[in-house]
């Protein structure tokens, strides 16, 4: 790793408030927002890309549409030619291709890959989105004939959390808060203007209904549509291109470590394989000790923020013991604390998270991996956390069965 | 820079916009209190209001009531008062008279009138509630539209005016365009003209053939008669009737009001407030629309017009290639791309040509924009100069018109490509 750097020169997200459908726009047209955005914001010569790897999970399903990688080359008229490749792990799928531009770029192959994650969900309704999101578990076993598969698999997440260590529901009631708060100062974020409080997150009601398990609406991050386009690139392009900006190459971001590993698919079988483990996930947890052991990190408290997974409370829930901000089943005293929120000592998804931002699923690991570059160029604008060096993410596909965790910083 | 609000009346909170503005008051933990002409009609209000916020939980922070029990004690700790009631001279006035016997000294009193002049409304006021009063004008629904016309009249304290932006900014998350107290204000002013010319082509080519027209593509999420239904055909005939009545400028013939509006709203037909009746649109029972004819009065079936460029533009739109969608609609030539390209370039015209009389001159086009873009959803003016080649092109475009060329889009500077972000406002339908 320390040979043979990788960097990130910035990007470029859609509004994930936006409905495509509505828009009556095909999903190629959100990729070629965000290549367009992304190529205003970093002023990167097309000529330069040498690969496009796309992150995408289930365009089949959705849009009637696979094969999405080759629909880049109509982005430019230099691009026909061009190496191009989709990546599918589920709601990972832009992580595990930022992961691929990585060996790409470390095997010397390519020197700049263009990385756009994308999904578009609003083409169907919640109930058959929900079925097709049952594909990244096994369907088969955990998702076929059952509503909403995903919130009743993540509510029993915090069931074992429960079980193991005791669960206040109050707890993931304030992380679906402090992610909605974060949201309103993101001019990307999904919910930017939604209402919510305390009291709304923690009552079950006509608008806060229980979804599955012990799963209310305020508990989930909600589908929609939406694009992100960054560049990784070798050190060598990142000189050239940080010596034409004027920059010192010490101030463009890089990943200093990653870790990426896969569980059983089937969410009981993780449950019983973990039972004497003090981590509820401890795959998950591997993951995040990977990327700490690359980046020379000691623990999370030398990370300045966190974006985390939470497509569910509960996830973000596990997030906080397995980054270790506290003991394993202790999440509830960081949220007790105030550590995660904005202004606290390790805040987590300054972006508004999944909750509040929104997951358009392909296209979150990529969206993450912006928002860490963001915060360490010290460009989030509104939800800027100061003086940010290092940012952890964590991207996971299906539940908890592929997990990403990089480690971005200067 | 400020204290927060903590108390706000609402006045006239049974209606659509009261209510709505309520509730976003009271989504931010502020108490308001929803006062109408009856407990039940201030009830009805706040029920919209909850639908609003998607939660029962804002009801903690509303107290319901009618005017003749609570007006009094209420205004007595009112920090805010928002008047939303009926866009009437009278009726605001009287209601004025009241607040101003009881209220504090330091409330801040707004109208949320768009056509009716500040000065007139304060009229016989007293001086406290004349520093104290300006104009708060919010777009429908304000949980989606995000813009707010501020405006103040000679007696409004320029720290009311600072107050109030800030809270509506920070708290309500405003978009904030201070505007001129004069009729329309810039928001209604340029969107109404328009409709109206719409409408008075709906005459000659059909309702359905203008909305298909000047559809979404042309930048803008809903066609515009269809809008015009939502809005209320009694709404649009007072509005035109208050910028026919109290402006004057180069375009002031296209402000009158076609007669078959008017025999719409007397027989009925007002929008979508009147399904049964229909207004531009009528949806029947099995699900389709007819379109009114307004050679007859009567609906007709729809024809689903299909032309070519129209047709081009929108494939091209759908793919995300808003710049090549606009080469195809300059460059078609026929009666139809010309009716585009006239209200097109009306639009640009009559935007750029109003700034110094709607909003301050050294807003330059900005305030417009937000407007057109927070407060209806449309492309910015100046955002279609960019889509119809800048600003060179699109002054030989008004020129070729006779249009009006202001000197703002003369000498002002070259816009800023605003696409990809803005392709949301070019839709594919």
């Amino acid at each position: 790793m320390k040979d043979k750097r990788v960097y990130i020169l910035g990007g470029y997200q859609t509004d994930f408030a936006r409905n495509w459908s509505r828009e009556n726009k095909h999903i190629s047209a959100m990729m070629r927002e965000a290549y367009l955005g992304s190529f205003g914001a970093t002023e990167i010569d097309p000529g330069d890309i040498d690969a496009a790897f796309i992150g995408n999970f289930a365009g089949e399903l959705y849009c009637m549409q696979g094969h999405l990688s080759a629909f880049f080359v109509d982005f430019d008229r230099r691009f026909v030619g061009l190496p191009t490749c989709r990546f599918e792990t589920a709601c990972a799928s832009s992580a595990v291709a930022a992961l691929s531009a990585m060996a790409y770029i470390q095997a010397g192959i390519y020197n700049l890959v263009c990385l756009v994650g994308v999904e578009q969900m609003k083409t169907v309704n919640a109930a058959k989105g929900g079925e097709f999101l049952g594909t990244a578990a096994w369907y088969e076993r955990e998702a076929a004939g059952i509503e909403f598969s995903f919130p009743k698999l993540f509510g029993k997440l915090g069931d074992e959390y429960d079980r193991r260590y005791g669960l206040n529901d109050e707890y993931l009631a304030r992380i679906a808060v402090i992610n909605y708060n974060n949201a309103r100062s993101n001019p990307n974020a999904q919910t930017r203007n939604w209402f919510m409080n305390f009291e709304h997150a923690n009552t079950v009601g006509k608008y806060n209904t229980v979804i599955g398990g012990r799963i209310k609406v305020t508990d989930c991050s909600q589908v929609t549509d939406g694009a992100v386009c960054l560049y990784l690139a070798s050190e060598e392009f990142a000189a050239k291109y940080a010596e034409q900006r004027h920059l010192a190459l010490g101030r463009i971001p890089k990943i200093l470590g990653w870790g990426h590993t896969t569980a059983p698919i089937e969410f009981a079988r993780k449950i019983t394989d973990s039972v004497e483990n003090e981590y509820v996930l401890p795959v998950t947890r591997q993951a995040i000790l990977d990327a700490y052991r690359r980046a020379g990190l000691s623990d999370c408290w030398e990370l300045d923020t966190i974006e985390t997974h939470d497509c569910f409370t509960t996830s973000e829930y596990m997030a906080i013991d397995h980054f270790g901000l506290t003991k394993p089943g202790e999440s509830w005293k960081a949220i007790e604390q105030g550590v995660i929120e904005m202004g606290g000592k390790l805040p987590i998804n300054p972006s508004g998270g999944l909750i509040g931002c929104g997951h358009p699923v392909g296209a979150t690991g990529a969206r993450q991996l912006l928002d860490a570059y963001k915060q360490v160029t010290g460009t989030a604008g509104d939800y800027q956390i100061p003086g940010v060096k290092k940012v952890g993410t964590l991207n996971i596909g299906g539940t908890a069965t592929t997990n990403v965790c990089f480690i971005v910083g200067k | 820079m400020i204290d927060t609000m903590r108390n706000v009346v609402v006045l006239g909170s049974s209606g659509t916009i009261g209510s709505l503005i309520g509730g976003l008051i009271a989504q931010m933990g502020i108490k308001v209190y929803f006062l109408s002409r009856s407990l039940d009609r201030a009830k009805s209000g706040l029920e919209r209001a909850i639908s609003q916020a998607r939660s029962e939980v804002i009801n903690r922070n509303v107290v319901c009531g009618d005017y003749e029990h609570l007006l009094e004690s209420v205004l007595k700790e009112a920090d805010w008062v928002v008047e939303c009631v009926t866009e009437d001279l009278a009726i605001k006035q009287k209601m004025y008279e009241k607040v101003d016997q009881y209220k504090r000294p330091d409330t801040i009193v707004s109208s949320t009138t768009s056509s009716l002049p500040l000065t007139e409304l304060s009229r016989g006021r007293s001086e406290e509630f004349q520093r104290n009063f300006l104009s708060t004008h919010f777009f429908n629904p304000p949980g989606k539209m995000l813009a707010c016309e501020i405006a103040t009249h000679p007696g409004t304290d320029p720290k009311v005016l600072d107050r109030m932006k800030d809270f509506l900014e920070r708290e309500l998350r405003r978009v904030v365009i201070p505007v001129n107290d004069i009729a329309g204000f810039a928001g209604n002013r340029i969107a109404f003209l328009l409709f109206n010319q719409i409408t008075a082509l709906a005459e000659e080519h059909g309702v359905e053939m203008m909305d298909y027209l000047i559809g979404p593509y042309t930048g803008r999420l809903m066609p515009p008669l269809a809008t015009l239904d939502l809005v209320g055909l009694d709404i649009h005939k007072a509005i035109m009737k208050s910028l026919y009545e109290n402006t004057d400028d180069e375009m002031h013939a296209s402000l009158i009001l076609s007669d078959y509006i008017n025999k719409m709203t007397e027989s009925g037909c007002l929008g979508n407030k009147t399904p049964t009746k229909g207004g531009f649109y009528k949806r029947l029972e099995s699900g389709e629309s007819v379109f009114y004819d307004p050679a007859t009065c009567d609906y007709v079936p729809a024809i689903k017009p299909h032309i070519a460029f129209v047709e081009k533009a929108k494939n091209l739109i759908h793919l995300g290639l808003y710049r090549e969608s606009f080469e195809v609609i300059r460059e078609a030539r026929c009666k139809e791309a010309d009716i585009v390209m006239d209200i097109l370039c009306t639009y640009i015209a009559y935007s750029y040509s109003r700034i110094g009389e709607v909003t301050e001159q050294k807003l330059g086009i900005d305030g417009i924009n937000k407007v057109m873009s927070f407060g209806f959803n449309w492309a910015a003016p100046s955002l279609i100069v960019g889509m119809l080649g800048g600003r060179k092109s699109v002054i030989q475009l008004l020129e070729e018109r006779e249009l009006e060329v202001s000197d703002f889009l003369k000498d002002g500077r070259e816009e800023v490509w605003q696409i990809p972000s803005a392709g949301k406002y070019f839709v594919a339908r």
